[in-house]
């Protein structure tokens, strides 16, 4: 067992700030959307919140885009462009979650600072923060303030049709947001990779050449 | 019945046949007696010699003439409101040219009906009226005239040409003129914060403009006509309206402002989505009707798929430009949007139209501007704004909360499901199969053992 440095300071600060903003504009965006369920606070005061909130949100992003812009472990948000082999370790790496991990095998994937994420993980966060999280930033923007970018609305469909993409990803992040937890327990302990979000060091089963070498000279 | 003033155009009449000795008599009355009433004074109303003629006849009260359809016109004309009027300079023949008076009452002249015989001499007022003519040609109730209304006003119908005193003697206030088609209005007016604010009262024309009046539920004219009064709105709108340049481009000043008025949605057809103004039907082409009735056989109301083909045959009949609609919280009637109250009492809950169910979203039309300027309206299904088929043809229109669509409501509470059941069944079958993974854990460490004892002995 050895401990690798798997999360540096500011993905960490990044990672749970996102948390935080994200969990507020759920509950607020849910309020808004929702006034006849929910009555958390008034529609006006979820808007505002909701509003500076969000603009908290992708100030926090640029943290995120910024360090691993200037820093060589963006590798784990490399793409895998041999299809083949991307398929392949998805299909295993999906066999483990379905099936393997309940027989007590181990993960076919195995971490370092530069490969952190498993296959599926990798895929789902390049959707996420290059796709996703940019594209519920566009739409949140327009709609904040309609009338100032009209034009660009009125290009893309209408109003209507800019809601309908900020309220898809929104269900998309709900579901996120109950699965992300859950998969966070899927360590080689129900608590390693949280701890590592809060430490910055996770403890790994099996140590290869690279993860000595990077446990040596952490980031 | 009273009748009524206006008019840009008084000074400008030709003053044909002035005596240079009334206008004299005139100075000379003003200089000396120094009457307050001056400007009466100044006018000339003296009747010339050839209209006394006329008089002659046309001042006995019960002079009346039965026309071709039946009707009695009064050919009464009152000798002192003529000469005090402005068109006693222009005299009888000024007007009616066209009779030849040895032969008038010889040979009697044949009028088919009242209105006739007023559109008629419209031709009259245009010699001197040109401008204004212009201006009462370009405004809804010269449409109605032109698409055949019996009832669209015509110059006589506000104004009596025998007792029409000039511009600068009149109040301006005064709204008898309008009052006689637009009483329920008038009446509703009176009583608003407008209409019952003594000598700031607002005439009808301080918004609607005397001869060029606009059709009230197009375009966005009245609206600038609020704002060009109430220059503030919107920095005192934002100050507590989010979004404050969407809600005032997309509701109308009395939907909020007219305490317990009923609204509806107005979804407006624009052709191009650059357009200021609103798709227009031409004369003679009813095309919006024929079309709104195509994709409504039953008469139950436009669906989201209905009005998408709508628009796309706009698209196609003619127009450059893909035709849009854009939505607008109205209130229903005329009455509603000018019933004004003090800005106390207006609304300011958000959740009166961002909550589901909202009544102001009940109602929902379709409408395009008819040829006579009017918008012409069909009705839409009650699931318009809630429908995953309006993306296409209400994408111009959305409420957050009270138009969402069912469809995302539904997928949500899907993903809600999803996100518990599957962590929730992989948990479980992950607890169940604890016992299992510890045994293979336990061999694993025995068989690990073995192995390393094997290699100690070797």
């Amino acid at each position: 067992m050895s401990k690798l440095y798997i999360n540096p300071l500011p993905v960490r600060l990044w990672h749970w700030a996102n948390a935080v903003l994200f969990i507020v504009l759920v509950v607020t965006g849910v309020q808004i959307r929702y006034l006849d369920l929910f009555d958390f606070m008034s529609f006006r005061n979820a808007v505002v919140v909701h509003n500076w909130v969000a603009f908290a949100l992708i100030g926090n992003f640029f943290v995120w885009l910024l360090f691993y812009l200037f820093s060589d472990k963006n590798k784990a948000y490399h793409p895998e462009f041999n299809i083949l082999k991307l398929a392949r370790a998805c299909f295993a790496q999906m066999q483990y979650y379905g099936y393997g991990i309940f027989k007590g095998e181990h993960s076919p994937h195995h971490m370092d600072p530069y490969n952190k994420f498993n296959p599926l993980q990798r895929m789902l966060y390049q959707i996420l923060m290059l796709f996703l999280l940019p594209l519920q930033f566009i739409t949140g923007i327009l709609m904040w303030d309609i009338k100032r970018f009209s034009g660009f609305v009125d290009m893309v469909g209408g109003v209507r049709v800019v809601d309908t993409v900020h309220v898809l990803i929104f269900i998309f992040f709900v579901f996120y947001l109950l699965i992300h937890p859950y998969l966070a327990t899927l360590g080689h302990t129900p608590t390693a990779h949280i701890k590592a979000m809060i430490t910055g060091y996770e403890d790994v089963e099996d140590e290869t050449p690279a993860a000595v070498q990077a446990t040596q000279a952490p980031a | 019945m009273t009748r009524i003033r206006i008019s840009q155009a008084a000074a400008d009449l030709p003053r044909r046949g002035r005596p240079l000795l009334g206008a004299a008599l005139a100075l000379a009355l003003t200089l000396f007696l120094g009457a307050p009433a001056a400007a009466a004074v100044s006018k000339d109303t003296a009747l010339s010699s050839e209209d006394k003629v006329c008089l002659d006849c046309h001042a006995k009260p019960g002079l009346r003439k039965t026309l071709a359809n039946g009707e009695s016109m009064p050919l009464y004309i009152a000798p002192n409101g003529f000469a005090e009027s402005v068109h006693n300079s222009s005299g009888c023949e000024g007007c009616h040219s066209d009779i030849d008076v040895k032969a008038h009452s010889k040979e009697p002249k044949l009028v088919k009906s009242k209105r006739e015989h007023s559109q008629g001499l419209m031709e009259a007022c245009r010699d001197c009226h040109k401008k204004t003519m212009k201006q009462y040609e370009d405004s809804v109730h010269s449409a109605q005239v032109q698409a055949g209304s019996a009832k669209a006003p015509l110059c006589s119908d506000c104004h009596d040409p025998h007792a029409t005193r000039s511009a600068k003697d009149t109040t301006g206030g005064d709204n008898v003129a309008c009052q006689q088609c637009h009483k329920g209005v008038s009446q509703a007016f009176a009583a608003s914060i407008h209409g019952a604010s003594g000598d700031e009262a607002l005439a009808c024309k301080d918004c609607h403009r005397t001869h060029n009046i606009k059709a009230a539920a197009m375009g966005n004219h009245l609206k600038d006509q609020c704002v060009s009064c109430h220059r503030e709105v919107a920095t005192s709108h934002a100050q507590w309206l989010p979004n404050t340049a969407r809600h005032l481009e997309a509701i109308s000043c009395p939907a909020c402002h007219s305490p317990g008025t009923t609204r509806r949605v107005n979804l407006r057809i624009y052709e191009g989505t650059a357009a200021a103004q609103q798709a227009a039907e031409k004369v003679g082409v009813p095309q919006f009707i024929k079309l709104a009735n195509t994709a409504d056989p039953k008469g139950s109301g436009i669906d989201g798929r209905a009005l998408w083909s709508l628009l796309q045959d706009f698209s196609r009949n003619g127009s450059d430009t893909r035709t849009i609609v854009r939505g607008r919280l109205e209130v229903q009637t005329g009455i509603e949007s000018h019933s004004l109250a003090a800005k106390g009492t207006a609304l300011k809950d958000c959740a009166t139209c961002h909550k589901q169910g909202a009544a102001s979203f009940q109602k929902v039309t379709v409408s395009m501007a008819g040829p006579d300027g009017r918008p012409l309206r069909h009705g839409a299904t009650d699931g318009i704004l809630n429908s995953i088929e309006s993306i296409g043809s209400v994408g111009g229109f959305y409420t957050i909360g009270s138009s969402r669509i069912k469809l995302l409501d539904i997928m949500l509470v899907m993903a809600l499901g999803a996100g518990i059941l599957i962590p929730g069944g992989h948990l479980v079958v992950k607890l169940m199969s604890a016992r299992k993974r510890k045994a293979a854990a336990a061999a694993e460490a025995a068989q690990a053992f073995k192995s390393n004892e094997s290699t100690d002995r070797s």
